[in-house]
């Protein structure tokens, strides 16, 4: 049972999260669980060509053709080969699906709302932009991604989509 | 009641995508069969105008939208007339009845969204009575309380007696299929009589579920012996018996009518959108009605891409089977490996036929897209003062429903420009030896694993001086250039942007906006167009397109480490560079094929992969491909066969990724990449102006 919150902390934090915590590099990052779909081991990608450095190809995952992005890239890390601890994470959003490759994924764990806090003074970290809160545990600092900003822009890549609506036809 | 008021119809959102679906359908046969009355009224189009115009007004009275049902109710009188011989369909009639139509369908649009578009149905109605009561006699609005239109009005004197008959029809009980020879019966019924009552209902027959017993009370147009002869000559049919009608007939069919409706509404609330469509192929009466089921295209979609699973997951047992044989020697392990080979075969053969039967669950008659034209044609021509005939043959050519939806403009468009611009205006076709009356054809048919369309005029031809003329004039082609080129390529100057041949800008052809966008939208669909014209003989359009947008056959290639599929339409050959002549020309490498020059460009390249070519055996061989007039080598690593592929979409994050049309998940389960050989052929031969800039 979660313990029982101030109502006004609640209203700040909405209240208690179910956290996948992953590494890139050596930091500690977290996505709300909701999102996540699944998480596989790294499996066989292949490469769009002209794509955008951090886009890492397409999966074919059970049938699908799930676009997968390299996630340390998209917060500003080197690029690295993959190792063994690779992992992806496979998130639901309003376009289908999206595979993010991350160094590692260590736990799931619940945080409770009020260790939550919002970002600002860590200006100048690497991934700042796509990072909604911090989560402070003991021990460690955890940034807890936005989807909505790690995945690209709408209006980016708005056109043509009747276009491929009707191959997927 | 007034424009933009709500309205509330009797029926959920399910019904009302049922009737939606329902109305449209009879409104697309009525619109094709009132402009084919003007030329032709045989007695079965009259029936299926009639039949049309009737069921759209007992479902628009089911929903409660009395305005509509009670248009509805004018035109069916009018052309019970025509039925009956009482009233010719003369061309002012059939206007008044195209005016009808349109208001139909401002009517069914306002079923769709529920609110009063405040269109009148009054004046139209009133016209219409102006032809079906010459005398005046019977004030319409007592006759808009939707009986029966049999009975709403003295039947008039027919030929051949006009006494009423009962019919009793039993049909064997152990026939596999009743309800068709109910239906044969009816479509006898319908031939040699006019039906006063029956039962079961015409809408209950019609939808294929009617039975062993058919009662039909009816005025014969010939004699009662002929008829029954006619009718026992439907297989299965057991016996005729003839009795005298009861008196009180007439207000029996007005109560059959009434359970018609109930029993309408029942199979609504039921959500039983099973249907029956009468198709009235030419000439063939005894076609039998096609039974359907209306699909969700998206289930559709979806079972698709389960049968794309299975042949992949078939394919990947095919290896296991390979993989197996090497390995086991041994005997009894031998005979395991015969039985798994032939269980794969067998699912490979089932595979197969699923794939090939869901593929055609996608696909429709292209009737649904023709069945518009003719009443375009008709506008168009009298706009234009042109006299125009068009001849529709090949409807039952069937495409798939995606490319239906989208063919429909380009059509559209290539028919204004032949009416517009093609044929001539009867002075001037009678000054030149020809028929008064233009004629247009369109042709559909199936070859291969294409479909063709072909829309031919006979009008006075393309003439490739004006293009010429204007290619030049517009900067789209030198001078030069123009002059050199032959006629057959100076046609093709037709699909440049910017071009149009008509003088003048009519509101029938717009500015020039045309045959580029029309050739753009049939390329999208992975189709072609090809164009044919003689000076004062006509011109003639042809549009190839595949049977389905769905699978396609692509010739895999592997490049830097990446496999591709390149559709197989677009390559015209592969070899290897050895064999092949390249040689720098102004610094660009191309290819000597056959006496043509080919700019010659890595394949992952031109897609902008920009990765260090990996492996030692880049480009070793070249891909020739065609698009249009343009061509184009494609330096690939290895050639790996022909295949079948399923096109998958990449999806919108993404964005907008040039050069390729999807992915295909191969034999092993990885990702191929399917190219768009037509993007990537036209960014290598970018037009004239703009060559500096890239």
């Amino acid at each position: 049972m979660p313990p029982p919150v101030d109502s006004e902390l609640s209203a700040l934090h909405a209240g208690d999260e179910h956290v996948v915590i992953f590494q890139l590099s050596s930091e500690h990052y977290g996505l709300d669980i909701q999102a996540v779909q699944e998480i596989v081991q790294l499996q066989d990608i292949t490469p769009i060509p002209g794509a955008e450095a951090w886009v890492r190809g397409i999966t074919n995952l059970r049938g699908r053709v799930v676009p997968v992005f390299d996630l340390r890239v998209r917060c500003g890390f080197p690029a690295m080969e993959s190792t063994t601890a690779t992992r992806i994470i496979v998130v639901k959003t309003e376009d289908g699906m999206v595979g993010l490759t991350v160094d590692a994924v260590t736990e799931v764990i619940r945080i409770q709302g009020d260790c939550i806090e919002l970002p600002g003074q860590m200006a100048g970290m690497p991934g700042n932009s796509f990072i909604r809160g911090i989560a402070k545990l003991p021990g460690r600092l955890v940034s807890i991604l936005a989807l909505e900003y790690v995945l690209p822009v709408r209006e980016a890549r708005s056109e043509e989509i009747p276009e491929s609506s009707r191959a997927a036809a | 009641m007034a424009r933009g008021d709500r309205l509330l119809f009797d029926l959920d959102a399910e019904d009302l995508k049922v009737f939606c679906e329902e109305t449209h359908e009879q409104l697309e046969i009525l619109d094709a069969a009132l402009v084919q009355l003007e030329h032709d009224a045989d007695s079965v189009l009259l029936q299926r105008i009639f039949r049309a115009a009737h069921t759209l007004k007992g479902s628009s009275a089911t929903i409660g939208h009395t305005r509509m049902a009670s248009l509805t109710h004018g035109m069916e009188t009018v052309l019970d007339a025509f039925r009956k011989g009482n009233l010719e369909p003369s061309s002012n009639i059939v206007d008044a009845l195209l005016q009808a139509l349109d208001i139909l369908r401002d009517l069914a649009i306002e079923v769709q969204t529920q609110v009063d578009s405040g269109v009148g149905t009054e004046p139209v109605e009133a016209l219409l009575r102006s032809f079906s009561e010459p005398g005046g006699l019977a004030t319409p609005a007592q006759n808009a309380t939707l009986r029966a239109p049999h009975t709403s009005s003295e039947p008039p004197a027919i030929p051949g007696g006009d006494a009423l008959v009962t019919m009793v029809i039993t049909i064997a009980r152990d026939c596999p299929l009743p309800s068709i020879r109910c239906y044969q019966v009816l479509q006898v019924l319908d031939a040699n009589a006019d039906i006063a009552g029956i039962l079961p209902s015409r809408e209950i027959i019609e939808s294929g579920s009617g039975d062993s017993l058919v009662v039909a009370t009816i005025r014969p147009n010939t004699t009662v012996e002929a008829l029954s002869a006619a009718i026992l000559e439907v297989p299965d049919v057991e016996s005729v018996t003839i009795g005298e009608a009861e008196p009180d007939a007439d207000e029996q069919s007005v109560h059959e009518e009434d359970v018609d409706v109930a029993a309408m509404a029942v199979t609504r609330g039921e959500h039983a959108i099973v249907t029956a469509i009468p198709v009235a192929r030419g000439g063939n009466q005894s076609a039998r009605p096609a039974q359907s089921v209306r699909i969700d295209v998206e289930r559709l979609d979806g079972l698709m891409n389960l049968v794309g699973e299975l042949v992949i997951d078939h394919s990947r047992l095919q290896r296991i089977r390979e993989q197996l044989k090497s390995v086991l020697k041994d005997a009894s392990l031998a005979q395991l490996a015969e039985n798994f080979e032939e269980t794969t075969a067998h699912l490979g053969r089932i595979t197969d036929e699923l794939q090939e039967q869901i593929m055609r669950t996608r696909m429709l008659p292209v009737r649904s897209v023709l069945t518009r034209l003719p009443r375009l044609v008709r506008d168009v021509a009298q706009k234009c003062g042109k006299r125009v005939e068009l001849n529709v043959s090949g409807e039952e050519t069937e495409l798939d429903r995606s490319v239906i939806e989208e063919i429909s403009d380009p059509l559209v468009h290539i028919l204004r420009n032949a009416i517009d611009h093609g044929i001539e205006t009867p002075a001037e076709r009678l000054a030149a030896g020809k028929l008064e009356t233009g004629t247009i054809s369109i042709t559909a048919w199936n070859q291969e694993t294409s479909i063709y369309l072909s829309i031919r005029d006979d009008g006075r031809g393309i003439d490739t001086n004006v293009l010429r003329r204007k290619a030049v004039e517009r900067g789209l082609v030198t001078a030069e250039a123009a002059q050199a080129a032959n006629d057959d390529d100076v046609l093709q100057y037709i699909f440049f942007a910017g071009l149009s041949t008509a003088s003048t800008i009519s509101d029938v052809s717009g500015r020039g906006v045309g045959m580029d966008i029309v050739r753009t939208n049939v390329e999208r669909l992975h189709g072609q167009i090809h164009v044919r014209s003689t000076a004062g003989v006509g011109s003639e359009f042809i549009i190839e397109l595949p049977l389905t947008l769905a699978t396609m056959k692509a010739l895999m290639v592997r490049a830097n480490n990446v496999i591709y599929a390149v559709p197989l339409v677009s390559v015209t050959e592969a070899l290897a560079r050895a064999n092949a002549e390249i040689a720098n020309v102004a610094g660009q490498p191309t290819l000597r094929l056959r006496n043509q020059l080919l700019p010659v460009v890595d394949l992952s390249r031109a897609l902008g992969d920009a990765r260090d070519h990996a492996g030692p055996c880049s480009g070793r061989f070249v891909v020739a491909t065609r698009h249009g007039d343009r061509q184009v080598g494609f330096l690939v690593d290895d050639l790996l066969g022909e295949q079948d592929v399923v096109v998958k979409s990449l999806g919108t994050l993404l964005g907008n990724r040039r050069g390729l049309t999807g992915a295909t998940i191969l034999g092993d389960g990885t990702l191929g990449l399917i190219v768009d050989t037509a993007t990537l052929i036209a960014d290598q031969h970018p037009p004239a102006a703009h060559r500096q800039a890239r």
